[in-house]
């Protein structure tokens, strides 16, 4: 077993890291949409008004519907955010400096994006309400549809690393970054990415034409800790992109922890702009598209690359 | 220690939230807390597998099983009549039986627990449990694993088979229907 | 509590959430109101602050209103904004004076949600008593209320059963009103849907709610035009801006609020001579493919179902050549000529509302001082548009078989590329409604 850091440390790092990552998330996606829809933009606005729309989350009463169940529609929120901290937690921002790093990172990995679709199903499910219960059944099709494409793209990366640990992964992209080594698994990851944090083009549970989705029963202090959580989930995944694909520390001049930080937030605006330029996919067009099209290509970069390696 | 007795800790936690969210699939009356329940005991396990220094086996058993349980869920969701399973209703059938024949069999997977005498050799933890585990895969249990895989990947192929738009008798669409049946009504 | 306070007075400057209820006239300025960077339009009365009551809501919404209010959590507020018209007695009752006719509606929603933060305005109690509707009355003399498969009677919950389906089984199916105040249909659309997971197995839209509700909203271009002719420039602008208003609302129900928004602001800006950035806002879209990821292949109508309708951009995107301009002299001396589609989806009632938009700027432009000649009937841009008879009525009928085996984000998709709008079907049936009264 390898060295894990102190676990009051880790949760500490790990919760600053969280609160960073979605207040930048929360002021790159306003401004955005600022930009974007033509109005004017501030720094104030951007900057602050998120601060203001939270204190005033924090200040409704929370409302409840008719006959819910109350623990899971308390434990949803909580559940999400705990996994996109698991998630967070085996992503390293140096050789020696992760919060943890044992042999098997990746399944870590991939059980808390897994997991994420019972955190879905039950916050759709527990509010009582026909809007949210369809929410949780289209996140229950489009998680199972990406889990197989996200493994597969991620266990490419793994091959040139032969270890399923994040730290060899990104000490074996030293000479040469995977999204050059292996060109079809960024896309691929990105794609699944989104389908994992329910963003933008894939964001279906949580969608326009159920107005709301899963948190349409949602007010107050609930309604903020699914959003923020939601965002942690992004944060997470654009962090392991950067790690897996794009080479973690490795760079000329800067050191490495600011590499990190300068590829996440890369991965953050790339993938928060497709939120706010691509329309949201239909799930069945989704469904069908991850077993017939993304299964094939992410096996055909998992045989490229062990061709290349062998 | 501090850290054998946080360990220590752990491992009862684990091992009490098993037991109890094992029951508490039996005792809930609304069947997709039963699957959740039933998704929390297999997570406290798995996170004894990791204590016990599985790491692997144990992420991947909580990675498959909130899969299958989302999927019983909504099965359970799709067929019983229960609108999104949200009124309440027993989840067991004869159950003096069920009851019964749950305290005989945990007498019988814990009687050799309790009374057989296991041997005291520890084993160091492994260090690199990834290679460990790729050579047994593809070394002394390949023949296991490749056969699995094969029959895992024609069920796969048959359940998706049996799932497509296209049925048996016809469309999805056009609402196929066994033309048997339909002729034996129309002949009576 | 002190940190409570600090909050609130915190939050005092923020972004207003407000669930807009924009009834009888009162779509274009909230619209407006939606542009203000101080309003922030949400789509579920869970998330919102304010409630804002707009224009005239005829009396048999007034139980839905109610619980629209009811499902507001604390602090909430009402505020109404008759904007001409006459509101009748609404169940709401206003924590401020009614927004005037010339009073800007950003400025007075912010300062009643400042007041009520600052604790200045109390929030409102609920309209309706906090009592169980269906309380438990225990185990009644047949068993039913009781244990045992909780319903009473043995074998109380039906088991999967044959149904003459794909596979054989019947599914649990939930029936579902949704309306009239659903964000992605104008007010006073109600669907009632049976659904079986999320396909829709049987679907109706209720009838207009506006037909019969006497008001003094105002009538618009349209209306006028059916007793007196208008200019054309007049009518084909007013044609363009109702395409891009919904556009805007196409995009939004396809999840890009955004570009929404900028739509919007170009629909309310738009000018004759502008028919650049409209182009530009074409070619944009269809770059970002919106009406091909959404709308191919999804709500189509078989083009036999449509002959007579008249259902404007919805008939003449399966390539019936009905359009009541083509009729009219002024417009034939214009050159007008009906754009066609051919793939009677949602994708291409898209594309046909986007370049009637172009279209209808080209002919304002040109149209100088023109007249319209023929009165009595006109083309809305929605359809065929005459006293008595508006192409909601008629496109009722249709939606049953449109809907039947959509899967819900389908069929919203289908439903919105249809333009239902139940205020024109009620401004129609009133006869000569107020029409000198612009």
């Amino acid at each position: 077993m390898r060295d894990y850091a102190s676990p009051p440390l880790a949760l500490m790092t790990i919760g600053l890291v969280m609160v960073t990552g979605v207040y930048l998330i929360a002021v790159m996606d306003r401004s955005m949409a600022t930009l974007i829809g033509g109005g004017r933009w501030t720094l104030g606005d951007s900057a602050i008004g998120p601060l203001r729309s939270a204190a005033l989350l924090l200040v409704q009463r929370r409302r409840v519907t008719e006959r819910p169940d109350a623990p899971a529609w308390a434990l949803a929120p909580a559940l999400l955010t705990g996994l996109a901290a698991v998630a967070l937690a085996t992503v390293p921002i140096g050789p020696d400096t992760v919060a943890t790093d044992p042999s098997t990172g990746f399944v870590v990995f991939s059980a808390a994006i897994v997991f994420v679709m019972i955190a879905v199903f039950l916050h759709g499910w527990s509010s009582n309400s026909a809007l949210a219960m369809h929410g949780a059944y289209r996140f229950g099709a489009q998680a199972l549809s990406f889990q197989i494409p996200f493994l597969l793209a991620m266990l490419a990366t793994a091959l040139p690393a032969e270890s399923l640990s994040i730290v060899d992964i990104v000490n074996a992209q030293e000479s040469l970054w995977n999204v050059v080594r292996q060109p079809l698994g960024l896309p691929l990851y990105l794609v699944v990415g989104l389908a994992v944090s329910f963003w933008g083009p894939l964001n279906l549970p949580d969608a326009s034409d159920l107005a709301g989705g899963t948190s349409v029963e949602d007010s107050g202090v609930a309604r903020l800790l699914w959003t923020a959580a939601r965002a942690a989930m992004l944060l997470a995944v654009a962090a392991m992109g950067a790690a897996g694909f794009l080479g973690g520390w490795w760079g000329p001049w800067l050191p490495g922890p600011a590499w990190v930080v300068v590829k996440t937030v890369a991965l953050l605006a790339l993938l928060l702009a497709a939120g706010h330029l691509l329309p949201r996919i239909r799930i069945q067009r989704f469904v069908v598209t991850a077993w017939v099209i993304l299964i094939p290509l992410a096996l055909v970069n998992i045989f490229v690359s062990a061709a290349v390696l062998l | 220690m501090s850290g054998e007795l946080l360990l220590d800790a752990i491992f009862w936690l684990f091992a009490a939230g098993a037991v109890v969210t094992g029951y508490r699939v039996f005792r809930t009356d609304s069947m997709v807390r039963a699957a959740f329940y039933l998704l929390a005991s297999f997570a406290a396990v798995g996170g004894i597998l990791v204590l016990l220094g599985a790491e692997f086996v144990g992420m991947v058993l909580i990675l498959m099983m909130a899969g299958e349980m989302l999927i019983m869920a909504i099965v359970m969701v799709m067929y019983m009549m229960n609108p999104a399973g949200l009124n309440p209703m027993w989840m067991v059938h004869q159950h003096r039986v069920a009851v019964a024949a749950g305290l005989l069999s945990f007498a019988v997977l814990a009687a050799p627990v309790l009374l057989v005498d296991f041997p005291d050799h520890p084993n160091p933890a492994p260090e690199e449990a990834t290679a460990q585990l790729g050579e047994e895969l593809l070394g002394d249990s390949m023949l296991v694993f490749q056969t699995a895989g094969v029959a895992l990947l024609s069920t796969m192929i048959g359940a998706v088979v049996l799932a497509s738009r296209r049925g048996r008798y016809g469309e999805a669409e056009e609402g196929s229907t066994e033309p048997s049946l339909e002729q034996d009504l129309e002949s009576t | 509590m002190g940190l409570r306070s600090a909050f609130s007075h915190f939050a005092e400057t923020a972004a207003v959430p407000v669930f807009a209820v924009a009834g009888g006239g009162a779509r274009e300025a909230v619209g407006r109101l939606s542009q203000s960077p101080t309003v922030e339009l949400v789509d579920t009365p869970a998330a919102a602050t304010i409630l804002l009551v707009a224009g005239s809501v005829p009396p048999s919404l007034n139980p839905a209103l109610t619980a629209v209010h009811d499902a507001m959590p604390s602090p909430r507020g009402t505020i109404h904004w008759p904007l001409g018209a006459d509101q009748g007695e609404l169940p709401t009752t206003p924590s401020a004076p009614p927004i005037g006719p010339s009073a800007d509606a950003a400025d007075a929603i912010a300062h009643v949600f400042r007041a009520l933060l600052s604790g200045a305005v109390p929030s409102e109690q609920p309209i309706q008593p906090n009592a169980d509707p269906n309380p438990w009355r225990g185990i009644g003399p047949y068993g039913q209320g009781g244990s045992g498969m909780t319903g009473g009677t043995p074998y109380g919950r039906p088991m999967a059963e044959l149904a003459p389906d794909r596979d054989g089984l019947r599914l649990d199916v939930l029936p579902l009103s949704v309306g009239p105040f659903f964000p992605r249909f104008p007010v006073g659309v109600t669907l009632e849907v049976v659904m079986a997971g999320d396909v829709v197995i049987e679907g109706r839209v209720t009838d207009s709610p506006f037909i019969g509700h006497e008001s003094s909203f105002l009538a618009g271009p349209f209306l006028r035009a059916l007793s007196h002719p208008a200019p054309v420039a007049e009518i084909e602008l007013a044609r363009a801006r109702e395409h891009l208003r919904w556009v805007s609302n196409a995009l939004v129900t396809q999840g890009l609020p955004a570009l929404a928004m900028r739509v919007l602001r170009l629909a309310a800006t738009v000018t004759p001579d502008d028919a650049t950035s409209v182009t530009a806002l074409i070619r944009r879209v269809r770059l970002l493919r919106v009406p091909q990821w959404s709308g191919a292949g999804v709500g189509r109508l078989a083009p036999e179902l449509l002959p007579g309708l008249g259902l404007g951009p919805v008939s003449r995107a399966a390539g019936l050549r009905e359009d009541a301009r083509s009729t009219d002299p002024a417009y034939l001396a214009l050159g007008f000529e009906p754009i066609l589609g051919h793939a009677s989806d949602a994708a291409e009632r898209w594309r046909l509302r986007l370049a009637e938009a172009s279209q209808s700027l080209e002919l304002a432009r040109r149209a100088g001082d023109r007249r319209t000649e023929q009165t009595g009937v006109v083309e809305s841009p929605r359809g065929r548009l005459q006293a008595h008879d508006a192409p909601f009525q008629r496109l009722q009928p249709v939606i049953p078989d449109l809907l039947a085996g959509l899967e819900w984000g389908d069929a919203v998709t289908a439903l919105v590329s249809l333009d239902l709008d139940p205020e024109e079907a009620g401004v129609a049936a009133i006869p000569s409604a107020r029409a000198d009264a612009a």
